[in-house]
């Protein structure tokens, strides 16, 4: 069943046509940036971008930086919220309930579909942004980089730190995942629950924010989202990194139990 | 189709619970209670002013509600006292040791050694060599609790100390150890200072200005490990692509500020507290009182007092009157003193706005 879901994801065109919008934004900066010659002054804009210029290997990082706070969750939330929905609307869930795999597998498999759609995201935005980097801007003379604590990183540790963070930013999309597939069990309009999902996302933005709002900032979805930065730092900070992992582990369970109690239980009518 | 309905309740239960107990774990977490230990106050006091060479690695946070009426030449002290200031440190010692200010997409980290001090700005691409200095402005590593704690129990005389019970800091058991200043014209309400009661570094220290709930600079470990670091943490190396920079020389700066400086003779006694000397500060300033109670006076030239008055008189709660224009921030007082006849001085400290107008009185040249 999850290889179907798979296939049936990876198939549709308007898969790779988000995917290819997402990629479009950094791109876009990049050329500016290189055009302009303009890096955002050190301190702003997204993390990385102001190095890039000496740099170009950090644009994969700036790339993922760019598309992390708005357009990455944006496009995992319509996908994860088209995932039961979108049969409900089209008329295909009860046939896909007549197969005897059951309704706990089907959400099993639609994870796994979204989880592998958030992975193959997150990669395509780092190789897109690493070619562009490599090609528009100056790569170190010398192999590796500077860390953020400006001790210099070998080409293999920065490779490794690379993959490490798009992982984490892989892992941090799950809860925007879990988020949009919970409210896919419970509407049939794929499009209420992607915006139910970021909903969510722009409440929790905009709470980490509030001072008012510390107490409850640690587990808020997107309090540990940046914290691919600290990957970079060293020694690395793990502090944030671990929690932000645990956090999502904590979302993606709660909200699959739910979405597995309701959908379990529910009449599938369409 | 009301088969599968009848199962629901008993799966929204078990979800129910799930969310219930992963909620409530923080609650619990943090209410289990700390253990007491009987330390005398003093004996505490003792080993935290013993604890300089323990060394120690560890994440801390810092937070002041202090928002200093300064002018925009001093921000960065303006924000240490006001923001959220999140620290990476290794401890080697008090002349070896590396603290990292961790922000969001960068990083600022100090890395002293016995030679002097590199500033490595991740964001800025610079690395600043500075050489150690008696009298610097406050910088992040003051704000340790390690350091902050030392620093303020340092001074405190035994009847001041009091025990405070004990809490749990950075997964540690810690004692308080309560400061209640006796200065008459302190404004520090009192200043708590949470001690692992094994190696007495400070783990937490609390300022609370007079009857305020809140403590206006809190200071805490988040994480702590008891361990020597290794050294190539806190050795620095600045990278190639890095723009190299000096630090002004503060010795310089405070010699020729002395040079300038009007030739006043400050009282021996201000508000209360009785002058005296630290190394490194210039004649011209005058530093009054101990321990957390504070003053220091000093005449300012007429181009400072400009930009000073403007940036005292935008704050709301400023009182002005014929002594001059003063403004509390928290438990720190700032005064700006204009005479008719004589040079204008500032007056600031940890003392209270009636100690600062007591003071401004006995000015040489002041209104009285």
């Amino acid at each position: 069943m999850i290889g179907v879901e798979l296939r049936t994801l990876f198939r549709r065109p308007r898969t790779w046509a988000t995917i290819a919008v997402l990629n479009a934004l950094p791109v876009l900066v990049a050329v500016l940036v290189q055009l302009t010659d303009l890096a955002p002054r050190p301190g702003e804009g997204p993390p990385f971008l102001s190095a890039v210029l000496t740099n170009g290997a950090l644009f994969p990082l700036a790339a993922l930086a760019i598309v992390l706070p708005l357009f990455l969750p944006i496009a995992v939330a319509v996908v994860a919220g088209d995932a039961v929905a979108g049969e409900a609307q089209a008329g295909t869930l009860r046939y896909l309930l007549v197969r005897p795999a059951g309704r706990t597998r089907l959400l099993v498999a639609k994870l796994v579909a979204l989880m592998a759609f958030v992975l193959v995201t997150v990669v395509v935005v780092a190789a897109v942004g690493y070619v562009v980097g490599m090609t528009l801007f100056d790569a170190q003379p010398v192999g590796g980089g500077t860390s953020v604590s400006g001790t210099s990183l070998s080409q293999q540790e920065l490779t490794g730190r690379s993959l490490m963070a798009i992982g984490y930013v892989t892992v941090s999309m799950l809860g925007v995942a879990a988020f949009g597939l919970f409210f896919s069990t419970l509407t049939d309009s794929p499009l209420a629950a992607a915006l139910g999902a970021l909903a969510v996302l722009v409440t929790s933005s905009l709470l980490f924010t509030l001072d008012a709002a510390s107490p409850i900032a640690p587990y808020l979805p997107t309090r540990y989202w940046l914290a691919f930065v600290d990957l970079f730092r060293d020694p690395v900070l793990w502090r944030d990194v671990v929690r932000g992992l645990a956090l999502q582990g904590v979302y993606v369970g709660v909200l699959l139990a739910a979405a597995w109690a309701n959908f379990t239980t529910k009449d599938v009518t369409s | 189709m009301a088969a599968r309905g009848r199962g629901a309740p008993a799966r929204w239960a078990a979800v129910g619970l799930l969310v219930a107990v992963l909620v409530a774990l923080p609650s619990v977490v943090a209410a289990l209670p700390a253990d007491d230990a009987d330390v005398p106050a003093a004996e505490l006091r003792a080993a935290v002013l013993a604890s300089e060479d323990v060394g120690f690695s560890g994440y801390a946070v810092s937070a002041g509600g202090l928002a200093l009426p300064v002018s925009d030449r001093l921000t960065a002290v303006a924000d240490l006292f006001s923001d959220r200031t999140l620290m990476r440190v290794w401890w080697r010692g008090p002349e070896e040791h590396r603290v990292d200010v961790v922000s969001g997409a960068g990083e600022i980290g100090a890395h002293r050694n016995p030679g002097g001090t590199w500033t490595w700005d991740f964001e800025a691409g610079t690395a600043t060599r500075g050489t150690p200095a008696s009298l610097a402005l406050p910088t992040p590593p003051d704000l340790l609790p390690a350091a902050l704690g030392r620093r303020l129990l340092s001074e405190a005389a035994d009847d001041e100390l009091s025990r405070a019970g004990a809490r749990r800091v950075a997964g540690r058991d810690a004692l308080g150890l309560r400061v209640v200043p006796a200065d008459a014209a302190s404004s520090v309400g009192r200043v708590d200072v949470w001690v692992d009661p094994a190696s007495g570094l400070p783990l937490q220290v609390e300022v609370f200005a007079e009857d305020a709930d809140l403590p206006a600079l809190d200071t805490r470990f988040l994480g702590l490990e008891l361990a020597v670091p290794p050294a190539d943490v806190v050795t620095f190396t600045p990278p190639p692509e890095a723009t190299m920079l000096t630090a002004p020389d503060t010795e310089e700066l405070i010699a020729q500020a002395e040079e300038r400086a009007p030739d006043v003779r400050l009282p021996r006694e201000l508000a209360g507290l009785p002058r005296r000397s630290f190394q490194g500060v210039p004649d011209a300033v005058g530093v009054y009182g101990r321990g957390v109670t504070l003053l220091a006076a000093a005449p300012v030239p007429g181009r400072l007092a400009g930009g000073l008055r403007e940036a005292l008189t935008a704050s709301p709660d400023a009182v002005r009157d014929e002594l001059g224009t003063r403004v509390a921030a928290g438990p720190l007082g700032l005064m700006l003193v204009e005479p008719a006849g004589g040079p204008a001085y500032v007056l600031t400290g940890t003392v209270t706005l009636d100690a600062l107008a007591d003071a401004a009185r006995r000015l040489p040249g002041a209104a009285s």
